[in-house]
């Protein structure tokens, strides 16, 4: 099993931004991600310097793939992703079909993102036709659906397995709203919040997390506790979504675990201290993705 | 045209009246104007749930059921769920002069307990063929209920808009 | 190429005949189960009423087109299958769906059987409509509601596939197949399960407080006597950000474009969608006639059309909230 750092889904000054690729160069995950998948008007960094990290990480021995938009708008979102598809040099994560159909067309190799919604194999096996070598399943998916996915020869499965979790795309900036201020004229505050800005119920409860246009759950998916599921699963990736603080003693943490060095029941309470916000697995479950419940174990998957 | 309000001293009277003879007068001549027609939606969702119609302006609350063989009548006591509205909003909404949805969203249809089994009457309720069920009305009753739909502003007879 | 179809929502026959009685070109049901994005106990059709509601409208010239725009699952996946079938079988205009491993199968199994994309296809872009229309030859795209207007029309310009937009009804803040807010507070989404809050995680009640509503336990609203309610969706919530409650995503209220009519016809916008297969008859016949009126109006001099206030005021009282916008087809709404 291999680790993955998923694409930056905040938005960081550059400097942050620069400081934590440079850091995670020597970190000890197989794959990185990188490019700017929530919000087309975050432009700190473009996508020369992307290219300029991917290469770095591609010399570090990593496997660098470029990220596409979720959410393509308009002909200059259009033309930014013509641009990640004709670098050709490395893997590209498309994140919908827009970005499919450019890439099946110029016979580029691909990940099929979270976001392109394969529930079922005969939508797996025309992504496989079409040239992905990967697959991430929505980040809903059950334990159960996932294991009863046959998927095709020669393409890996990554799984969102830490991280706030993506729940929804908006064509409305929530933060810029929340700052009373019009997405065309944003001041780009979601700068401020290098984790998202958390939205409680009325009764104080912690539940979504608001990251400009995207909207995630405030609480952070664990599934390190589960690394047995997960293989018997075959799933071959685990994707870390970075966070502003401790990502590299997480991703730290995920390779001790696949070492064997780390009993994942021992994972929990060495991740609670760098979590943002409470844990959840509930997805995994097949039931509401807040739910936590570390202790229940599912059934062997029977053939 | 408005339909009447319920006259005040008539609702003090009734909201003083035990639940059950309402309830059975109800299921009564509901079972006998309208089953014909509703006995043909498929009601086993709600088989054996008790729901409880409360029409607040009068303070009257009926106990009801449903059963293969149609609607009963049932002692007060917990329910599964409780329609809450007012005597001419209930009116308005059996006559289908008026969307649920509608109410709701302006705060005149209260929906509380069981929400699933509380959709489901509202959309069986919605199912129902209009004109068939006040066709298969017995006596008078299909042409007094289409003239007060009419009279109402329903119907096919609605204003022209411009 | 049609202009400005009028398509009407029909959650069961009653409503189906409504629409076609007050003026719908054409209606969209869905099937009593998961494969239709508005699974609702006690909506929808099943065979007999879906044969009755074909011969309904076509006996007037009017469309069924059949939404099948749910995401199949390994387990389920027959099901779905089977639901083409039947609307191949029963002879519906055309099928609305989503996933394009479905689609895969209607091209193959009913080579004549019209397809169009759903909104649940998430497609924003040209380049994605054109996806699926070399691929399976889809005839028409429903977008999501979050483009602006002239966004829309680069889309029109740059495929030949026909463009229906939501012209009114509830309002998805989010792009639509992307968002799973509900199962991630109750473990059901309308990717797979077809319905966005299912009554069963609903919980609305009348507490000293104000009228509470509750999504599998967590406080979506609480709303005092004089407030107007909205759907029991996470996206319509008020919340606390930062010490401050408020709708934090976007307040109860319904989309109105009828105000867009002119543009969208030129445009060349084939078809306007309204939302509410959730909804009553007298729903379907008070926003289906107001409707009529406007793209007639439209059509007959499109120069001196203007959005009348009888409309709109028809309009306002049917809407979530009682309020209305024009959604991310009017730019500063995002």
């Amino acid at each position: 099993m291999k680790l993955a750092l998923g694409p930056l889904l905040y938005y960081w000054s550059r400097e942050d931004t620069l400081a934590f690729y440079e850091s995670a160069l020597s970190w000890p995950v197989d794959v990185v991600y990188l490019g700017e998948t929530v919000c087309s008007r975050r432009h700190l960094l473009r996508l020369p310097d992307w290219i300029e990290l991917a290469e770095k990480f591609a010399d570090a021995g990593k496997q660098a793939v470029l990220a596409s938009q979720t959410l393509i708008e308009s002909e200059s979102d259009l033309k930014a992703l013509r641009k990640v598809v004709a670098d050709r040099r490395f893997l590209v994560e498309a994140n919908e079909w827009g970005a499919v159909r450019l890439l099946a067309e110029a016979r580029h190799p691909f990940v099929a993102g979270p976001t392109l919604n394969a529930y079922n194999p005969d939508t797996l096996a025309l992504l496989a036709d079409l040239g992905a070598t990967r697959w991430v399943p929505p980040v809903e998916m059950p334990r159960d659906m996932l294991a009863s996915m046959p998927v095709p020869a020669g393409m890996e499965t990554e799984l969102f397995a830490y991280g706030r979790l993506p729940l929804a795309f908006s064509a409305r900036c929530f933060t810029a709203r929340h700052y009373n201020l019009q997405k065309d004229d944003c001041q780009f505050r979601c700068i401020e919040h290098p984790d998202g800005l958390v939205l409680a119920s009325r009764e104080g409860e912690d539940f979504l997390c608001i990251n400009g246009i995207q909207t995630q759950s405030a609480r952070v998916m664990s599934l390190a506790h589960r690394l047995d599921e997960l293989k018997a699963a075959k799933v071959d990736l685990l994707r870390i979504s970075p966070q502003a603080r401790h990502t590299e003693r997480i991703a730290t943490l995920f390779r001790a675990l696949l070492d064997g060095t780390l009993a994942p029941a021992d994972a929990p309470a060495k991740l609670a201290p760098l979590m943002p916000a409470q844990p959840c697995d509930g997805y995994w479950l097949g039931e509401a993705g807040m739910a936590w419940q570390p202790e229940r174990h599912l059934e062997e998957i029977t053939p | 045209m408005k339909l009447p309000a319920f006259p005040k001293s008539l609702a003090r009277v009734v909201s003083r009246l035990p639940a059950w003879p309402p309830s059975a007068a109800f299921a009564a001549a509901c079972n006998r104007a309208a089953w014909p027609t509703l006995g043909e939606l498929d009601w086993s969702a709600a088989h054996g749930k008790h729901f409880r119609v409360h029409v607040k302006d009068i303070g009257l609350s009926m106990y009801l059921s449903v059963a293969p063989d149609g609607l009963r009548a049932e002692k007060a006591g917990p329910v599964d769920v409780t329609f809450t509205a007012t005597a001419e909003d209930f009116a308005r909404l059996s006559l289908r002069l008026e969307d649920p949805d509608t109410l709701f969203f302006n705060r005149r249809l209260l929906i509380e307990g069981d929400t699933d089994l509380g959709l489901t009457l509202k959309n069986l309720l919605d199912a129902v063929d209009w004109d068939e069920l006040t066709r298969r009305m017995p006596l008078g009753m299909g042409r007094l209920a289409q003239a007060l739909r009419r009279r109402t502003g329903g119907g096919d007879t609605l204003a022209a808009l411009p | 190429m049609p202009l400005l179809e009028l398509i009407c929502p029909a959650g069961s026959l009653p409503a189906l005949k409504a629409a076609v009685d007050h003026g719908a070109d054409g209606v969209y049901l869905g099937l009593k189960d998961n494969t239709n994005a508005r699974n609702f106990a006690g909506l929808n059709f099943d065979e007999k009423s879906l044969k009755e509601g074909i011969r309904y409208a076509q006996g007037k010239g009017r469309k069924v087109l059949m939404a099948l725009n749910t995401y199949p699952q390994p387990d389920t996946l027959p099901r779905w299958h089977k639901a083409v079938d039947t609307a191949a079988d029963l002879g519906v205009n055309a099928i609305i769906l989503a996933d394009p491993g479905l689609m895969g199968y209607a091209v193959r199994t009913h080579p004549e059987l019209r397809l169009h994309l759903s909104v649940q296809g998430s497609a924003t872009s040209y380049e994605a409509v054109n996806f699926y229309r070399e691929r399976f030859g889809i005839r028409r795209a429903v977008l999501p509601r979050v483009l602006s207007l002239p966004q829309v029309e680069n889309v029109v310009k740059n495929t030949e596939v026909e463009i229906e937009l939501f012209a009114f009804g509830g309002l998805c803040v989010m792009v639509e197949g992307r968002c799973l807010l509900s199962s991630y507070a109750c473990g059901d989404s309308p990717n797979t399960f077809g319905a966005c809050s299912p009554g069963h995680a609903v919980r609305w009640e009348q507490t000293p407080k104000g009228m509470e509503t509750r999504l599998n336990g967590v406080l979506i609203d609480r709303y005092a006597d004089n407030e107007k309610a909205g759907y029991p969706t996470l996206c319509k919530g008020r919340f606390e950000v930062q010490g401050e409650t408020y709708y934090a995503l976007e307040e109860p209220t319904s989309l109105n474009s009828l105000e867009m009519l002119p543009e969208m016809a030129r445009m060349g916008i084939a078809a306007v969608k309204i939302e509410g297969r959730q909804r009553s008859p007298a729903y379907v016949a008070q926003v289906t006639r107001v409707w009529r009126a406007a793209i007639d109006s439209v059509k007959r001099a499109p120069e001196q059309f203007k959005a009348l206030p009888a409309w709109m005021a028809e309009l306002a009282k049917v809407s979530e909230g009682s309020m209305n916008t024009l959604g991310a087809y009017y730019r500063p709404w995002k």
